[in-house]
């Protein structure tokens, strides 16, 4: 295999990244911490195989990117572990679950494999304009699990000009984070997008976000929404509420673009912030994301609950800015506790 | 093989590996010893490690114990293969007696973790292994580790009062019992500190504790070159000073500090000597005041700093080492040559020594420690991908561990032996003193199971 042994070569195998990668703390296999993901990366140029167990280390890298942020030496784990996952996958070793994820999305253009419109949810279309200066992408978790949350955000750009993709697919995300190659969808969205003459692009899903701002051509400027909202908020007819919340910050908005105080500027300006046991650069991972969710849930869940013994006492809501991170917090048991952003913005504006 | 595979999973059911990738993970800590175990097994109990050890001396298995594989020498390296034994996940704080002054603890816990839990008490473990964020007190306690807090508080050897220790053929003892001091027979207790997992695994161990010092302040003082530095040191302990740590960072350790925290205000433009001094209020004003004043006439410049500042300096400083490839991120920082040890007067002498090697071998050399108690941290790097380089790295390195013992010194201070640095035991104790280790070896371990291939044994 053709890896980047300098980047590989870095890791001075210190195990400071025992103390904080997420996985290998529910794990406790060396195999599952980030060293570990990097001497079996050593090991492939040197003749080890890819078998299921070295792909189980590889794939349950949720690329939260805790140990880019602390690594003494300077390492940028998920980048090379992303990278490695590409080539196994074009020499065609990869696990079920990752074939099944591919297929999927390669058949619907959604990571559900779900065959039906991805605006189903959008009442008036009408509010579509064929040109507008920003282009909403509600990416598939939003378009057919939280379309109510779809519902909110879109009305509260449309106000600012903002329309809508007429076929939106997938972004890609999955299909990067997990080894494939995500060009078609790159290439449709591209071409959607120029159709419409926007020159920014607003999503409200970590994962799109940095899939749009570091895998797709740099033709458009990419905004979160909570970053939309920041600059906005002060246009919208907000009213203050009595409740407590906390935010959690998803790994994809926050230590891969450095979104962090946006979120809360706009929650201050609704009620008040208690922060989590760890925020911001230090946030723990919900243990969502990097295909983990899909291809370990047991594993994935627990970090979520992990997460979840974060949040402080008395707090109305979990807000966070991530429908993956959404799902898997709700699922380790918070329910509805947990909310987007955008959900708040609405309660407040009602 | 797949008996002994389905005998360890009678033993700790699915907490065992036999994978070629899990096997890969476990094949070296930070040095670069290599060895590839054959099984890797996580026990969950005393009695799990007396089985699998009853099981390795039946079928003349090599086992070999592994905390968080931090250590800089190899020693958890299976260079036999066989059995590597995660003991990282006995990880249970079993009592804390602290109107006894003392701990029990099983020896997967980590040391700062055993911190967090004794500061509601306060009080502390003194030893701080750089690594104490992530390294086991099984681990610390065999290769005695110490920390930048020695200077005071002495290593690891000085707080251990009972080890429950699993022998090679799977008997059980205990070493010592929960008393500050005995008077009762050899020195067991002692004899398992640093041995390397070579002798018998460690299960749980009774430690003693101090209360946690009121306050901590640091004086900063820069001298122009590390001799002057040097020299400074020895004239504050000459003034009957003990600082609580003593660091010497030099020029480049500085540039990669900065690079770790660019607010670090920290000079940069010379050799630091960081003192600590911890105790009182008044105390620590009055010692940092002498310090300063020992200081001043031959520094560049001295500073206190207190609080959150002296934090961020303490954090970025544990883990320096492992930082240099931020200087330059073609070079990877090679833990070799990294812990010799002088006495403190020969300090100034090991560091010009260096500096010639390094500069003879056209090798770059940072240069930090506890000056303090005589150890000197060479940082070499290089490109790994270069032969030439990893040969000029190697005779660096045995370069550094000859002067220091020229100079009357150790060739590890702090981080063990292992097999990176078997070779030297024998010239560095002298033959005689080495056969009788071999001899105690031979006792307790008569068929040699235990971590084989280290400390020369
Ligand atoms: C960045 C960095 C900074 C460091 N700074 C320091 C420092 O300041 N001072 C210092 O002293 N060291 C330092 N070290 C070295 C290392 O962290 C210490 O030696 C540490 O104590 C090793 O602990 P470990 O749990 O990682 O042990 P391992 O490396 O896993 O094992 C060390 C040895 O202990 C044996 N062992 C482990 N557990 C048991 C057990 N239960 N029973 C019997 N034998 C056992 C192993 O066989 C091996 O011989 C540093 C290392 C790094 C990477
Ligand atoms: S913290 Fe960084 S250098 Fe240290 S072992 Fe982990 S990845 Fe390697
Ligand atoms: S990105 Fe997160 S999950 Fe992946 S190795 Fe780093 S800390 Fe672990």
């Amino acid at each position: 295999m053709n890896l980047d042994l300098k980047a590989i070569n870095q890791c001075v195998r210190c195990g400071s990244c025992r103390t904080f990668c997420p996985v290998f703390e529910e794990s406790g296999w060396e195999s599952a911490n980030t060293r570990g993901r990097i001497m079996i990366l050593k090991g492939l140029t040197c003749g080890l195989q890819p078998d299921l167990q070295v792909l189980g280390s590889l794939n349950t890298c949720t690329t939260c990117g805790i140990c880019t942020e602390n690594c003494p030496a300077g390492v940028n784990p998920p980048e090379i572990i992303e990278n490695a996952r590409r080539q196994l996958v074009s020499l065609g070793k990869m696990t079920c679950q990752q074939a099944d994820l591919s297929r999927n999305i390669f058949a619907s253009g959604n990571t559900f494999g779900d065959g039906r419109d991805r605006l189903s949810w959008l009442t008036d279309r009408g509010l579509l304009t064929k040109k507008a200066d920003y282009v909403y992408f509600a990416g598939c978790m939003n378009s057919y699990r939280y379309t109510e949350t779809a519902a909110n955000t879109f009305a509260l750009l449309n106000r600012f000009g903002a329309t809508m993709l007429p076929a939106e697919q997938c972004c890609g995300s999955p299909l990067l984070r997990t080894g494939f190659d995500a060009r078609r969808f790159i290439d449709e969205n591209c071409r959607q997008i120029a159709n419409t003459g926007a020159k920014t692009v607003i999503t409200g899903c970590a994962g799109c976000y940095t899939t749009l701002k570091k895998s797709y051509p740099q033709d458009f400027r990419v905004l979160s929404v909570p970053e939309f909202l920041a600059e906005r908020i002060s246009e919208m007819d907000i009213k203050p509420l009595d409740l407590t919340v906390t935010y959690h910050d998803p790994c994809h908005l926050g230590r891969h673009n450095q979104i962090y105080e946006q979120p809360r500027q706009v929650i201050r300006a609704i009620c008040r912030l208690k922060e989590m046991k760890t925020s911001g650069k230090a946030a723990r991972c919900c243990g969502g994301g990097g295909g983990v969710r899909a291809g370990y849930k047991d594993l994935s869940l627990k970090m979520a609950k992990k997460r979840l013994e974060d949040v402080p006492g008395e707090v109305d809501y979990i807000v966070t800015s991530c429908p993956l991170c959404i799902r898997n917090l709700r699922d380790a048991g918070a329910g509805e506790k947990v909310i987007d952003l955008v959900d708040l913005v609405a309660m407040a504006m009602q | 093989m797949t008996d002994i595979l389905q005998e360890l999973k009678g033993i700790v059911g699915d907490r065992v590996s036999a994978s070629p990738g899990e096997r890969c993970c476990y094949a070296s800590d930070a040095s670069q010893v290599v060895g590839l175990p054959d099984f890797v097994v996580r026990p969950k109990s005393t009695s799990q490690v007396s089985r699998l050890l009853r099981l390795c001396s039946e079928h003349l298995i090599p086992a070999t114990a592994r905390g968080a594989g931090t250590g800089l020498a190899g020693g958890c390296s299976p260079v036999r293969g066989g059995i590597v034994l995660d003991m990282s996940g006995m990880n249970r704080i079993l009592e804390i007696d602290y109107e006894n002054q003392q701990v029990i603890v099983e020896p997967g816990v980590v040391a700062e973790k055993l911190n967090f839990a004794l500061k509601p008490y306060g009080f502390f473990f003194p030893p701080d292994p750089g690594s104490m964020a992530m390294c086991t007190i099984g681990g610390m306690l065999s290769y005695n580790s110490s920390g930048m807090r020695s200077v005071k508080y002495g290593t690891v050897r000085n707080y251990v009062l009972d080890l429950e220790v699993v022998l090679a053929d799977g008997r059980v003892i205990h070493t010592g019992k929960k008393v500050l001091k005995s008077s009762a027979g050899y020195d067991l207790t002692r004899l398992f500190v640093g041995s390397e997992g070579t002798l018998g695994i460690i299960t749980s161990a009774g430690l003693k504790i101090a209360p946690l010092p009121r306050t901590r302040k640091i004086v900063l003082a820069c001298f122009e070159e590390a001799e002057i530095a040097g020299q400074a040191v020895i004239r504050i302990f000459s003034n009957g000073i003990t600082p609580s740590a003593c660091e010497i960072l030099d020029r480049t350790t500085l540039q990669v500090l900065k690079l770790c925290d660019p607010l670090l205000a920290i000079p940069e433009d010379g050799d630091v000597i960081l003192f600590e001094v911890d105790g009182t209020e008044s105390s620590t004003s009055e010692a940092a005041r002498q310090i300063s004043e020992i200081c001043q006439p031959t520094a560049k410049s001295v500073r206190i700093a207190v609080g959150a500042e002296m934090d961020s300096i303490w954090s970025a400083r544990r883990l320096v080492g492992a930082a240099i490839s931020r200087l330059d991120p073609t070079k990877t920082r090679i833990y070799m040559g990294e812990d010799v040890g002088v006495p403190i007067k020969e300090i100034p002498a090991l560091i010009k020594k260096v500096q010639q090697i390094a500069v003879k071998l056209d090798i770059p050399a940072m240069k930090y420690g506890h000056i303090g108690d005589g150890n000197l941290h060479v940082a070499l790097f290089i490109d790994v991908m270069n032969k030439e380089q990893w040969e000029k790295l190697r005779l660096a390195a045995d370069r550094i561990h000859r002067a220091a013992m020229d100079l009357g010194g150790t060739v590890s201070s702090e981080h063990g032996i292992g097999l990176a640095r078997a070779g030297y035991l024998p010239e560095q104790m002298g033959m005689e003193a080495f056969s009788v280790m071999q001899s105690i070896k031979k006792a307790l371990d008569p068929k040699g199971i235990l971590n084989p291939g280290k400390m020369g044994l």
